[in-house]
């Protein structure tokens, strides 16, 4: 991980260093970036889109949208969450140009208020894995934001384009079938 | 409360969906495919100096405020002194351009799409304005109408404000200009495309109240 060194105007990050080379041309300051993140972004598009060669291409285009639209981040926040956000949207993107999209429904029950969780029992990391790649779109997108990369609701609903409530629904919805499909009692 | 058993028994397990590991290797490396396409596109630094080149500093603040001002006058002169159902140049240009940009679909396009992944060729998206995309002959005739008249227009207005509009309208003809030089580079870049459409209106906005003022008040 990167390190972060402390400068006479507050704290500067190597990142902050990285992006800022980045933005003046330097590929290998955004190669190191790509090394630090390329982990987490595959991770978040392999479990939006399930395959792994969508996956590479989503990683590869954000990497390269972020590239592109570097002088128009903003350093105060967080160049993750920006990345992730890029990310998303070349997911959506994809999906909406190849029509994966399944619609959401809503069933009455999903949309009562939904509360926290967790398995009582552990279970096998890989079992948990496939239980969310069968779970529908807008489902599983929500449950991999909010619940695997702890995005609030709102920002899992900015992300997304939904409703805040809808956002709500759909991880109650995701957490309902995940438990059904794991075959474990929800808390 | 029941568990499945996994079939491996080294698998790791996880009681909350926040233990399942962020970070997921990708099965190869994507740094070359990644470096490749943004050395053959438009690198950060280059967009990055036009942008600063756009940016307006010190006498451009200036100029800037004063065409801003100039246009919230020219859109209240417009609304005010214009008839109803009339073709304002602007009005004309917009629809022009609309249309144009509808034909092509491209405005609507988010500025993060259209960018081909590693699996798809590279090359101009069909579906981008071309730069030369003001081709509209009513757009166009209006807009030399409006310059022919730019001169007679002008001088009706105090030094200041003529100095004011040359200044804005120079501004925005260089912005033109790189905009242009910009997608020539990438002509597949969407966030480019747009900024050149607003440029353009700019300039018409510019023109138009210009010719308003000049014909109707006197001044901006």
């Amino acid at each position: 991980m990167m390190t972060a060194v402390a400068g006479p105007g507050g704290e500067i990050g190597w990142e902050g260093a990285l992006i800022q080379r980045a933005r003046r041309g330097d590929s290998h300051a955004f190669e190191r970036l790509y090394r630090e993140y390329s982990g987490r972004i595959f991770g978040l598009c392999l479990r939006m889109t399930r395959d792994p060669a969508t996956a590479e291409d989503c990683v590869q285009e954000a990497f390269i949208n972020a590239w592109r639209a570097l002088d128009r981040f903003e350093t105060r926040s967080a160049f993750g969450t920006w990345m992730h956000r890029i990310a998303v949207n070349v997911v959506l993107a994809r999906r909406r140009r190849a029509s994966w999209g399944n619609e959401m429904t809503l069933d009455p029950e999903v949309l009562e208020a939904a509360s926290d969780w967790s398995f009582d029992t552990p279970v096998e990391e890989s079992e948990i894995e496939e239980a969310i790649a069968r779970l529908p779109d807008g489902a599983r997108d929500v449950l991999v934001l909010s619940g695997i990369y702890g995005y609030s609701h709102i920002e899992t609903a900015q992300m997304l384009g939904i409703a805040e409530g809808t956002c709500k629904a759909q991880l109650h919805r995701a957490r309902k079938l995940l438990a059904e499909r794991l075959n474990v009692g929800l808390r | 409360m029941t568990m499945t058993n996994g079939t491996d028994g080294n698998e790791r397990k996880v009681s909350s969906l926040g233990e399942l590991s962020r970070n997921v290797a990708p099965p190869r490396d994507l740094w070359p495919s990644i470096a490749a396409q943004i050395s053959a596109n438009a690198p950060a630094a280059p967009l990055a100096s036009e942008r600063r080149r756009l940016r307006p500093t010190g006498m451009q603040w200036a100029a800037l405020a004063a065409v801003v001002s100039a246009l919230a006058v020219g859109v209240w002169l417009g609304r005010s002194v214009l008839p109803v159902g009339s073709s304002a140049p602007a009005v004309v240009a917009q629809e022009a351009l609309n249309r144009r940009a509808a034909e092509n679909g491209a405005l609507s396009r988010p500025a993060t799409e259209g960018i081909p992944a590693a699996s798809q060729p590279q090359g101009v998206d069909p579906n981008s304005l071309p730069a030369s995309f003001v081709t509209d002959p009513r757009y166009t005739m209006q807009r030399a109408a409006l310059i022919r008249g730019l001169e007679a227009q002008l001088k009706t207005l105090p030094p200041d404000t003529q100095q004011k509009v040359s200044t804005s309208l120079a501004t925005i003809r260089t912005s033109i200009q790189d905009l242009q030089d910009a997608i020539g580079r990438d002509p597949a870049n969407a966030l480019l495309q747009e900024l050149l459409v607003n440029s353009y209106q700019d300039e018409m906005r510019v023109l138009t109240a210009v010719h308003e003022a000049g014909g109707v008040s006197g001044g901006i």
